[in-house]
């Protein structure tokens, strides 16, 4: 039983990740009908930003003139808010630069998204190459941080990471349910061109949501870089969970692929833990698996099905 | 047909002819007198044209997208190469069995995404990218597997034993041509039609009684065939595979690539597999992958591949560069702002008039009336 406890506790953080990566591809996809391939290295490239805010000029940096305008680190949880506020300005400005002109046509804004991809894999590669760096996490992290819960320990970062995700989407939910912007942004999911009608500006409710996706990608980034470390490639595994939790929720629902997160990242820890065949790396394999069973057995996730079926 | 017209054709018909022997003549002269290097670089080529064309039949004529067609490549090169190995079929019917792997695939990640939105064959397609290394890591593990066998050249081709490089450019050139030929027949026909229909008017396609899903789903087990052909054909000169040759990146790369330069005909795959290919060492001759900061960023493969698909998506609007050099249509007076709806209504017009003229027809033919109430 405590080795069953201690397997969920060790999904937390991941979940988590997954979780916000989710949510993020979910608002995009929801709002404009678009896939947003850029999402997990637009996370990744924000957590390379708040580990240059957090460690100050590196002697790493080959844009050396650029870097000296940041001066003394910050501490890493005001380097990750810092990295945050930066990556909502760079997904505001993506959609507003790169999406918007092309969005009438979907294949060419999916390309769009994958060029953004290539892009931010290619500076982040020429910048500070492809080696592995530590960042470090907002929360205590030594070995006496944790609490022993029936013979598990359950980590002080591990629930800080899920109770600030938590709060997160708590906060999106009340931005959506309490305020103008989020009554704008849930008329315009539900039907743009009423939006339109009734003078919702469009364009700046889908740059809103371009920039709230991006700062929740760039919050789960610099959370979870404390476990998996920073390096180019560190986002290509949490994207492929992330998709995944977003389809157990249609692509549709935030709250639905948030638990798809969790879901994902319990079945990925019991599958690693308790068959004996699969390894870590192999979990997302079966994950795979998961995901195309789901869409032959139940197509529209955990949405209810009339809902899903009106997507077609 | 009018004498212009038919004088056309045959103009088109020489014109043809003579490339296609001018065609065959260079590839007879490359394979015969450039380096073993050069002549298995090209046999890689023709084989991911074939890659790249089933893309094509995907992007262009579809209107789905798939970012895992490098593991469909890799999935047929696994079939291939174990089919061989496990099984001891003949070499030189391996790259079959990769077409049958990439149908499968195909059919098994179309068949559920396809009930969905498409942006679901997207996300499935690029999982696939994902997780096809990794699986292949844990089936083949980290060594490289070889092909147990080899491409002797027979007797009568009169190619000596050291130059096997020339008898295999010739076997994936030979598999390469016969399968464009066929797709590029089935894509000519109504079937090509069809397609068309589906991606612009699928309601309308519909209501004419194509079956969509099926036919989307027929599309990308085809092009999954073709990708895994490729993979079994690339087998023929490089003899060996491992999890590193097919990764994520591939399969971007050849969307980006596949975006860029498709069009409608199957020919638009060759850039594609010719960039891909030699871009790569193009960059290493000039030493640019060891550039750094902005001139090396530029210099690098991400950005060009990058910018080539940002080009494609504004300057094409996502239909590619070959489409601004095809025979465009004349444009209509009117300008519809709902094509579908516009073509819908034209459609009711055109019936309501030949109702109408069908009524006419009848009320100037007692005969015909008189007879249809006798036998009613």
């Amino acid at each position: 039983m405590s080795l069953f406890l201690q397997r969920t506790f060790d999904s937390l953080a991941n979940g988590s990740a997954y979780a916000a990566l989710a949510v993020a591809i979910s608002m995009v996809f929801r709002s404009t009908g678009i896939l947003n391939l850029a999402q997990g290295q637009l996370a990744m490239f924000s957590t390379y930003i708040a580990l240059v805010l957090a460690t100050g000029p590196s002697p790493y940096m080959k844009f050396s003139s650029n870097t000296d305008l940041i001066g003394a680190a910050w501490p890493v949880w005001a380097a990750i808010l810092g990295a945050v506020a930066i990556s909502m300005v760079i997904g505001a400005f993506t959609e507003r630069v790169i999406i918007r002109p092309i969005s009438a046509d979907p294949v060419a804004a999916v390309g769009a998204t994958l060029g953004v991809y290539l892009l931010l894999g290619a500076f982040v590669r020429k910048q500070w190459g492809g080696r592995t760096m530590f960042l470090g996490s907002p929360f205590p992290q030594t070995v006496e941080d944790r609490w022993d819960i029936g013979g598990a320990r359950l980590w002080h970062d591990s629930v800080g990471i899920t109770l600030t995700m938590i709060a997160v989407l708590g906060l999106l939910a009340v931005l959506q349910r309490r305020t103008k912007a989020g009554l704008a942004f849930r008329a315009v999911t539900s039907n743009r061109t009423g939006s339109l009608l009734v003078g919702i500006r469009v364009s700046r409710v889908l740059m809103l949501g371009w920039a709230l996706a991006a700062g929740i990608g760039a919050l789960a980034g610099g959370l979870i870089a404390g476990e998996i470390n920073v390096r180019p490639d560190m986002m290509g595994r949490l994207l492929v969970f992330g998709l995944a939790a977003a389809t157990l929720g249609g692509l549709r629902s935030p709250v639905l692929a948030f638990v798809g997160g969790y879901l994902f990242a319990f079945l990925e820890t019991m599958l690693g833990g308790y068959v004996s065949f699969v390894d870590s790396q192999v979990t997302l394999v079966w994950a795979l698996l998961v995901l195309i069973i789901v869409l032959f057995v139940r197509p529209s996730g955990l949405m209810p099905r009339t809902e899903a079926w009106q997507q077609r | 047909m009018t004498a212009q017209g038919s004088q056309t054709s045959s103009v088109k018909r020489a014109a043809w002819i003579i490339v296609s022997t001018a065609f065959i003549a260079v590839c007879l002269r490359v394979a015969f007198f450039a380096t073993p290097k050069i002549v298995t670089d090209l046999s890689n080529v023709v084989a991911l044209s074939l890659a790249f064309a089933g893309l094509v039949v995907l992007t262009h004529y579809l209107g789905l997208l798939s970012l895992g067609q490098g593991a469909f490549v890799g999935v047929g090169a696994y079939a291939a190469l174990h089919v061989v190995n496990d099984f001891g079929a003949p070499v030189l019917w391996m790259p079959l069995a990769g077409l049958l792997a990439g149908t499968l695939v195909g059919a098994v990640v179309a068949i559920p995404s396809l009930r969905l939105p498409k942006a679901y064959l997207a996300l499935l397609t690029l999982s696939l990218a994902v997780a096809y290394p990794i699986i292949l890591r844990q089936v083949d593990g980290n060594l490289p597997v070889t092909l147990n066998g080899g491409f002797v050249a027979p007797s009568w081709t009169g190619i000596a034993e050291n130059d096997e490089h020339i008898w295999e450019f010739f076997l994936v050139a030979a598999y390469a041509s016969v399968t464009l030929f066929f797709v590029q027949g089935l894509l000519r026909g109504p079937i090509g039609r069809a397609f068309i229909a589906s991606r612009d008017q699928p309601e309308a396609a519909r209501a004419f009684g194509i079956p969509v899903y099926r036919l989307r789903l027929y599309g990308v087990a085809l092009s999954g065939g073709m990708a895994g052909l490729a993979g079994g054909l690339l087998m023929i000169p490089t003899n060996f595979n491992d999890y590193t040759h097919f990764p994520e990146e591939l399969s971007i790369k050849m969307f980006a690539l596949a975006m860029a330069f498709g069009g409608s005909r199957l020919i638009s795959a060759i850039p594609g597999a010719i960039i891909l290919i030699f871009l790569p060492v193009w960059l290493i001759d000039r030493n640019w992958v060891v550039e750094y900061g902005w001139v090396g960023l530029v210099k690098s493969e991400g950005f060009i591949y990058a910018a080539l698909l940002l080009a494609t998506a504004y300057i094409t609007k996502g239909k590619g560069f070959m489409h601004l050099f095809e025979r465009r249509q004349p444009k209509s007076k009117m300008q519809p702002s709902n094509r579908q709806v516009t073509s819908v209504v034209r459609g009711l017009s055109d019936l309501e008039e030949q109702l109408v003229q069908l009524e006419g027809l009848v009320g100037d033919r007692p005969d015909i009336r008189s007879r249809q109430e006798t036998k009613d």
